[in-house]
This record gives structure tokens, C-alpha cells and sequence, in this order.
């Protein structure tokens, strides 16, 4: 099933995050009739960009199916190399190339956080 | 015990001084060393759900369970989940348990506006015949019905249960089994006589200030200034005092700084200031002769979920001057001589009466050992940190004292588990209110209680 074509895809949705926050979830702004917007919140953590090449859609395909599989436990409010590592020393034997992946894109908060739906989620 | 020994020792009270005044060197301190790292949170986030530390629970403690179970039903028993069971095929299941009550307060239901009510007072036990038993898995649940007591147990006990679903949903429950005592810890108890002075609900800044009296007693006990010389020099065996919580009364609670006008209070100092200063003139005394250790209870300056954190040293700045004074976590483990000691303040305990059909705290500190865990019903009525990683209060290693606070009264036993372990568990009571506390020998694991009281205006002697 292909992905539905969103608004977003053109235009990208920047949100700009203040100094010195720590990484994590930014609420949602309503848009000021109440009607909500479909979008993914692509959020920028420090002014310079990454030097990695970006994540290709495979490789977050593959953690978000990490992220859903129920067997290592809940995955909301921790990043997922907590989740894996957490995984690991309960003998629930996590997938190595997970790992790896995460380690290789530690700056990318879109790889290490947990896969947000609709904006929301936590 | 200690009073045999001090009696038919050395000389009374009725005779003159001796000339030359003997001195009783305390024994020295051979061995300790703190085990409660996995109590102490270094930076706290709340913004995780309580679901994590569920899940990690049940991942902890299901190897165990699988183990017990297989050593009870036999070798040859299916273990099922949930989703794979089969009407009326005999399994056994692992999972966490949950208790629906119908009395059990709802925040939901509190802030309700449809319903009107108003919020129902605190009960001394939440229980109701018309509870139930929902087993849950990692996806799934299912009711339990059979031969299972639903009154006596509570939420988040993890535990195997073998029977077999029928037709209506339902699980028939034939028989079920608890994760037992964890393997036993290596025995290097002292050689000699040495006690540990246990106390709990020291209750400073109450209104009456009856106890003090029991309070002073206490500390000059333990510090070697009662008594004649045989009585001293059994002071002299007391190796550790440990203050198990509630070292404020609950009179310092009182929020009527909240809700009075700011002009009426604008003077007034909260009633914790002046108990903290008393508590700090008390462990000041104690400190310079014997170490301590205090733990914080339910009334106590600290944080309200478990674990709570050690009381902060700026609070006792006469008392943290002597290294003797050690402020140490709620549940508390440490090696004592090589004596592992396991307790807590009550908290846990008293919450599992309040949702339990057991009576007895003494019954009750025995169900959480059989368990395998301090307190099961944390998060659900019992406020808990949002742990992932891993449940601190999952028991590994078997204590062989095992304790809690504030108990009503003193009661121990010496529990002998099936594969050699020996834990003496000791409710010790509160002090203010049955001025008594515990003398725990560490070279055979006995308990003792010692009562403090004064002669009071109505008593008939």
C-alpha cells in the first residue's frame, strides 16, 4: 500500500526548537481553527545540520516495525536504544543490525526517538 | 538476651560507684557495606508511563515463575501465553495479576462532573466480595475464577497459575504458584553477640509530647547513659541503630498553610521546621556513639513516591557533622556484618492491607517474600518512580532480615525457606504510639522488643 501523498511532502513543517531545551517530544500547536493538520513534525535540534547522509526510508521502516514489535515491551517515552538495550539484558535477544543502525545515526532525532503518529504520542 | 546478660553481670544500681569508673569500648564496626544503589534515582523523568515498569516485571520475574512452575506441575506442563490457549487443554499461564475493586479509589470517578459525588473518605480496607481476578500477559487478559483466594491478593503480584480456560472466557484456576523465596545469600554472621536496634515512627512534632520522654530514653540507652554497669556494657554490643521512617509525626502534615489567607499565615513557620530541628538534636546524641541509619518514611520531608530518596543532609547540620549518620533510601539493603538486611517503612505493606483480605503485618511481610517482591501493588495504588529499565523491587537475593516500619505491633519470626534460607522478619512497631522498639542479635538471628515508658498521670502504680 503506497504512502498517502501529504501536504507535507512539498512543504515541509520545520519547527524550531529553543536553545538549551533537551531533545524530545515538542507539543503540537492547534492551528487557530481548531482543524488538524495531518502532518509529520520534522524537528531540528541544533542549528547545524547533520553530517550524515539522511536515513533511507528502509532503515525507519525497520524501526518502526522494531518499535511495534510487542515482544520488547512498551515503547513509548524512551528512545529506542534504551528500548534495545533494555531488550538485551531482560534475554529477549533484540536484533543486532538495530543497533548498529541507531549508534550510526545518533544525531538524528528521527532515528534514536520513537516513531510519532500524527504529531502526536508519547 | 540482652537483659539476661545484663542482669546477674557486675553490680546494681543500690550499691556506691565503684572507684574506678569502668569503661565499655563499643564494638567496633566490622563490616558494612550499602547494597540499595538500585533504590537511588540520580535524575528523575516522570515522563514516562507506568507500563514500562510493568512489562519489565513480568520479563523479570517470568523465568523464575516458568521454573517454579515446571518444579511443581511436573516436567512435562505446557506453558501457554494468553493468545495461544485452548478451550479446555490444561496450561499453565504467567502473568500479572489484577484485582478490579469496586471501593478502590478512582481519580476518574472523583473528578466526574456527570455523577455528583462526592468523593468517598478513605476506607481502612478497600476490599468487597464482589472483586475479581484478571490475569494479564504481555497482550492479553482473562478472568480467573476456581481455586484462587481473590480477597487475599492484589494487584501486581506476578504469579504462574495452571488450570485451563473454559468455554465462558473464563480461566478455571486449579492451583497457582508465587515465585518463592529467592536463592539464599552465604551465611558470615558475627561469632559474638551483636545487635541492631531497630525503630520506626519516632513521630517528632506531634501535638502530646509523650513519647519524648520514651525518645530520651532511647538514645541514653543506646548511647550507655541508663542503667548500672551491666546494662551498659550490653549497650555496648548495640553495633547499629536503624530508624526505619516516619521520624515526623503527621501532625506536621497539616496544609492549613494552604488553604487559610495569606494574612493569617503570613508568620507562621510549618510545623516540620521545629521537628526537624528536634530530630537533629536526637541524632546528634545517637551519632556520637553509634552509627545510624535513617530512613525516611510517609511523613517525612522527602519525596512521596517509592523509592524516596535519602533525606537531604542541609536539614540535619549538627548531625551530618559526625560520619556515623547515614541517610539512606526507603527500601533500605545493606550488609551489616555480613548480615543482609532488607526493609522498608511500611508504606508497602500497609497498602497491601488496605486492598487485602490479610490482617496481620507479620502475615503480610511474609506474602511479599513468598512473592518475590517488596511491594507489588506499586504503581497501582501505591505511588511509584516510572522505572524502565529494570523493577528495583523485584527480590534477587534472599535477606536474612527482612523488615518494615510502623507497624501497630511487634511481631518476628524466623521463616525457613526450602532450600535452606533463614529470614527473620521483624514488623517493628510505631514508637510513638507503643514506645517500643527492636533488638535484632545477628549471631542467631533472634529478635527481642524493648519497651520505653514513663509513669503517667493515670497510670495505677
Amino acid at each position: 500500500m503506497e504512502q498517502p501523498r501529504r501536504i507535507t511532502d512539498s512543504f515541509p513543517r520545520r519547527r524550531r526548537r529553543g536553545p538549551g531545551r533537551p531533545p524530545g517530544r515538542l507539543k503540537d500547536k492547534k492551528d487557530k481553527d481548531k482543524v488538524q493538520v495531518k502532518v509529520k513534525v520534522k524537528v531540528q535540534d541544533c542549528p547545524h545540520a547533520p553530517s550524515q547522509s539522511p536515513p533511507d526510508p528502509a532503515l525507519l521502516e525497520m524501526l518502526r516495525r522494531f518499535d511495534l514489535s510487542w515482544e520488547y515491551g512498551p515503547c513509548t517515552g524512551i528512545t529506542r536504544l534504551q528500548r534495545w538495550e533494555r531488550a538485551q539484558e531482560l534475554g529477549l535477544s533484540p536484533p543486532g543490525p538495530i543497533r548498529d543502525a541507531l549508534l550510526e545515526h545518533r544525531d538524528n532525532p528521527d532515528v534514536t526517538y520513537r516513531w510519532v503518529w500524527d504529531g502526536m504520542g508519547w | 538476651m540482652f537483659s539476661e546478660q545484663a542482669a546477674p553481670t557486675a553490680q546494681g544500681l543500690l550499691a556506691p560507684p565503684s572507684a574506678e569508673p569502668p569503661t565499655f569500648p563499643r564494638v567496633p564496626v566490622s563490616g558494612y557495606s550499602d547494597c540499595s544503589q538500585h533504590f537511588q534515582l540520580g535524575e528523575r523523568s516522570f515522563s514516562r508511563q507506568y507500563a514500562h515498569i510493568y512489562a519489565v516485571r513480568l520479563a523479570g520475574m517470568r523465568p523464575g515463575l516458568e521454573q517454579r512452575a515446571r518444579s511443581r506441575w511436573g516436567n512435562d506442563i505446557a506453558l501457554r501465553k494468553l493468545s495461544e490457549l485452548q478451550a479446555g487443554e490444561k496450561c499453565c499461564v504467567v502473568g500479572t495479576l489484577f484485582k478490579a475493586m469496586q471501593l478502590q479509589p478512582s481519580i476518574l470517578q472523583e473528578i466526574s462532573e456527570e455523577h455528583n459525588l462526592v468523593p468517598q473518605p478513605p476506607l481502612p480496607k478497600y476490599i468487597q466480595p464482589s472483586d475479581e481476578l484478571i490475569l494479564e500477559d504481555e497482550l492479553q487478559r482473562i478472568k480467573l475464577e476456581g481455586a484462587i483466594d481473590v480477597q487475599r491478593l492484589v494487584t501486581g503480584t506476578i504469579l504462574a497459575v495452571y488450570g485451563s480456560e473454559q468455554d465462558d472466557g473464563r480461566f478455571l484456576v486449579e492451583d497457582h504458584c508465587f515465585a518463592d523465596l529467592p536463592p539464599p545469600l552465604p551465611w558470615n554472621g558475627p561469632s559474638s553477640d551483636r545487635f541492631v536496634l531497630l525503630a520506626s515512627g519516632l513521630g517528632l512534632g506531634s501535638v502530646s509530647g509523650e513519647a519524648l520522654l520514651s525518645t530520651q530514653l532511647l538514645v541514653d540507652v543506646v548511647t550507655g547513659q541508663l542503667g548500672a554497669e551491666g546494662e551498659q556494657s550490653c549497650a555496648a554490643h548495640i553495633t547499629r541503630v536503624i530508624l526505619a521512617g516516619n521520624l515526623l509525626s503527621q501532625n506536621t502534615q497539616s496544609r492549613d498553610t494552604i488553604n487559610k489567607a495569606k494574612y493569617l499565615t503570613k508568620k507562621t513557620q510549618a510545623a516540620s521546621v521545629e521537628a526537624v530541628k528536634m530530630l537533629d538534636e536526637i541524632l546528634l546524641q545517637l551519632c556520637s556513639s553509634v552509627p545510624v541509619d535513617v530512613m525516611p518514611g510517609e511523613f517525612d520531608p522527602t519525596n512521596y513516591t517509592l523509592p524516596q530518596q535519602p533525606l537531604h543532609r542541609c536539614m540535619l547540620p549538627l548531625a551530618s557533622a559526625y560520619a556515623t549518620l547515614r541517610l539512606v533510601t526507603n527500601p533500605y539493603q545493606a550488609n551489616l556484618d555480613g548480615v543482609r538486611f532488607l526493609g522498608t517503612s511500611g508504606q508497602n505493606i500497609s497498602d497491601i492491607f488496605k486492598y487485602s483480605s490479610m490482617d496481620d503485618y507479620l502475615e503480610i511481610l511474609e506474602w511479599t517474600l513468598l512473592a518475590g517482591h517488596i511491594s507489588p501493588t506499586a504503581p497501582d495504588t501505591l505511588g511509584c518512580y516510572p522505572f524502565y529499565k529494570s523493577d528495583p523491587f523485584i527480590l534477587t537475593e534472599c535477606p536474612h532480615v527482612y523488615f518494615c516500619g510502623n507497624a501497630p505491633h511487634f511481631q518476628s519470626k524466623l521463616f525457613q525457606g526450602k532450600e535452606g534460607q533463614r529470614v527473620l522478619l521483624v514488623t517493628v512497631p510505631d514508637f510513638s504510639a507503643t514506645q517500643t522498639a527492636c533488638l535484632v542479635n545477628l549471631r542467631d538471628l533472634t529478635c527481642q522488643p524493648i519497651t520505653f515508658s514513663g509513669f503517667g498521670a493515670d497510670s495505677e502504680d
